[in-house]
């Protein structure tokens, strides 16, 4: 029995500190809930919750880290009750003893009842926690970001090796045949830079230059953004592949007239709709070059049947059979203009500038997954190109072609300028309007009344002589009607 | 196919028109960011302002190398200083929406 107040007393001591934390509740009540609880708790003879403070029991309940915390804090603690344990075991399983807790015995009883109230247990807020984990959002978002750099440096420098790969493997095929390898139009003389010029982290551009029949030949390294994580994410869902673009601008007299496709049907489809060229001189879909021998995955689209002819030759066939996989799609065109322009009404006074152009889209192999061994592979994609370059000089249209093909540019010009007739005209009438209101203002300026009289006579004769112009012009036609 | 060459010719056009048309995603990302930091500061959301940084991000790593650095060094800042002044401001840790 003295132990046992011993033990009571010692358990007073954190029962205080508990107090002392937990002064800012303003319930009277709690307090007196746990003075009770304390004793009722005691009742439950059980050396486990005996042992915990009643701290631990309110905030221990949802949070095992709260639990491992406070559970330090009481390890001093802890030793006491350990001691008291070991020599309370046999009392405190038994039934407390009547004589000594009468005075209890009612207030225990009565806050058995009360003890089935929940307790309310306080959540401390993350931030009094000081715990590093409950910060586990920030720490993902970190780990996100550094994801990302770590994809940038490593996308940047696979596509600053294969860029170099490809011009390594290219690069002496490319010297033999241009004078003027790499230009970055910086310098004031045409002097070879011999390097890619990185434009983007996946664009490289290569200007050759200094060959008969072509003005230049504009290579682009179009390559995968590895560089940007959300596009490699994209692409898991969707593949892609490296492409590698080449446009020849071919001098005006060494190219004949006459608008050519030839690629996979797909591009071909799409090259139709954006294309200026492609739409308005190749109006049929793409037909199936089977009839040549090319592959089925191959489409040609070609504004007259003498063109495919002439340019299906055996060389050109061999070229395309053998890398159909990698060609996506070959244009020659004298027309080109680059993708139709989605203009406004009133801005149409002009026909695009056009330029007779060499269009080749290649794919990379790999589909994404390249290694700088695959450039080796489009080497002989290049030879085909050179190869384009002369034979375009070197086909020529019959008499027939030649007209059919005059004819069509006569037509679309007419479309053209029927479209833009009404256009036209207003903007003429609004330029004559423009400079009358000008001149007007301009005499109406003159403070000198003499300049002011001599302006106004002048102006009028040249309203008379205008005149005089148009009906000689009536005249003159009604002479010819005669 | 040895050519004789012909004269060198002239510059490259490389600097086409066409960059600005063919991807937007800079300029997007770059506003997005802006968006995003001003909607962090404003309204003191957290994962706003990290929102803004990763569109910063996204921004500079999508961007040409002939485009302007200031602007990306403005937008990333700008996003910085979004997610800083949120934490100064309520150093509690972001909840997840979930």
């Amino acid at each position: 029995m003295k132990n046992l107040y011993i033990f009571v007393a010692v358990l007073f001591i954190p029962w205080s500190f508990s107090l002392a934390k937990y002064d800012e509740f303003e319930d009277g009540d709690d307090i007196m809930e746990y003075d009770d609880n304390d004793f009722a708790e005691f009742e439950d003879v059980n050396e486990d919750t005996v042992t915990e403070s009643p701290q631990r029991i309110i905030t221990t309940e949802d949070d095992e880290e709260e639990a491992t915390v406070e559970l330090e804090g009481q390890d001093e603690n802890q030793e006491d009750f350990d001691d008291a344990d070991a020599q309370e075991g046999d009392t405190e399983s038994e039934p407390y003893d009547d004589e000594e807790f009468e005075g209890y015995e009612e207030k225990p009883d009565a806050s058995h009842s009360k003890n089935k109230d929940p307790i309310t247990i306080v959540n401390v807020p993350a931030h009094l926690q000081n715990s590093w984990e409950s910060y586990y959002m920030e720490i993902l978002m970190v780990t996100g970001l550094l994801a990302y750099i770590m994809n940038y440096i490593i996308g940047k420098n696979k596509n600053n090796r294969l860029a170099h790969a490809w011009f390594n493997t290219h690069r002496e095929l490319l010297e033999s045949n241009f004078a003027l390898v790499g230009d970055d139009g910086t310098n004031k003389e045409a002097t070879s830079t011999g390097k890619l010029n990185q434009e983007n982290e996946h664009i490289y551009n290569l200007w050759c230059s200094g060959r008969v029949c072509c003005e230049g030949m504009l290579i682009q390294l179009k390559f995968l953004k590895r560089q940007d994580l959300l596009n490699v994410l994209a692409r898991m869902m969707r593949p892609a592949s490296d492409q590698v673009q080449i446009k020849v601008t071919m001098n005006d007299e060494d190219m004949d007239t006459y608008v050519f496709a030839v690629g996979t049907r797909k591009a071909l489809v799409r090259l139709q709709k954006e294309m200026q060229d492609l739409s308005e001189f190749c109006s049929d879909k793409p037909k199936s070059g089977a009839k040549y021998g090319l592959p089925d995955s191959l489409a040609i689209l070609s504004e007259m049947g003498e063109v495919t002819e002439g340019m299906m030759d055996a060389k050109m066939i061999h070229f395309l059979t053998h890398y159909a996989d990698k060609i996506e799609s070959v244009q020659f065109s004298d027309q080109f203009s680059g993708p139709k322009l989605m203009q406004e009404e009133g801005q149409l006074t002009k026909l695009p500038e056009t330029k007779k152009t060499l269009l080749f889209t290649f794919n990379v192999p790999g589909s994404g997954n390249t290694s700088p061994k695959d450039m080796e592979s489009l080497l002989p994609l290049m030879s085909m190109v050179i190869y384009s370059i002369d034979k375009a000089k070197k086909f020529r249209l019959n008499r027939e072609g030649k007209q059919k093909a005059d004819k069509n540019r006569a037509r679309v010009e007419e479309n053209f300028l029927k479209l833009t007739h009404v256009q036209r005209q207003e903007a003429a009438q609004s330029r004559r309007e423009e400079k009358k209101r000008a001149e007007k203002e301009r005499i109406m300026n003159e403070e000198d009344p003499e300049k002011q009289r001599r302006l106004e006579e002048a102006a009028l004769r040249r309203e008379q002589k205008k005149l005089e112009k148009k009906q000689m012009k009536m005249k003159q036609i009604k002479v010819k009607a005669m | 196919l040895t050519e004789t060459p012909s004269p060198a010719r002239y510059k490259p056009p490389a600097t086409e028109t066409n960059p600005a048309l063919e991807d937007p995603t800079p300029d997007y990302m770059n506003l997005l960011g802006m968006v995003f930091s001003m909607c962090g500061l404003m309204l003191k959301l957290k994962w706003c302002a990290w929102i803004a940084v990763y569109c910063s991000f996204i921004s500079f790593a999508n961007s040409r190398s002939s485009e302007d650095t200031k602007q990306m060094m403005s937008s990333f800042m700008l996003s910085i200083s979004a997610v800083v002044m949120s934490y100064l401001q309520n150093p509690q840790p972001m909840s997840p929406p979930w």
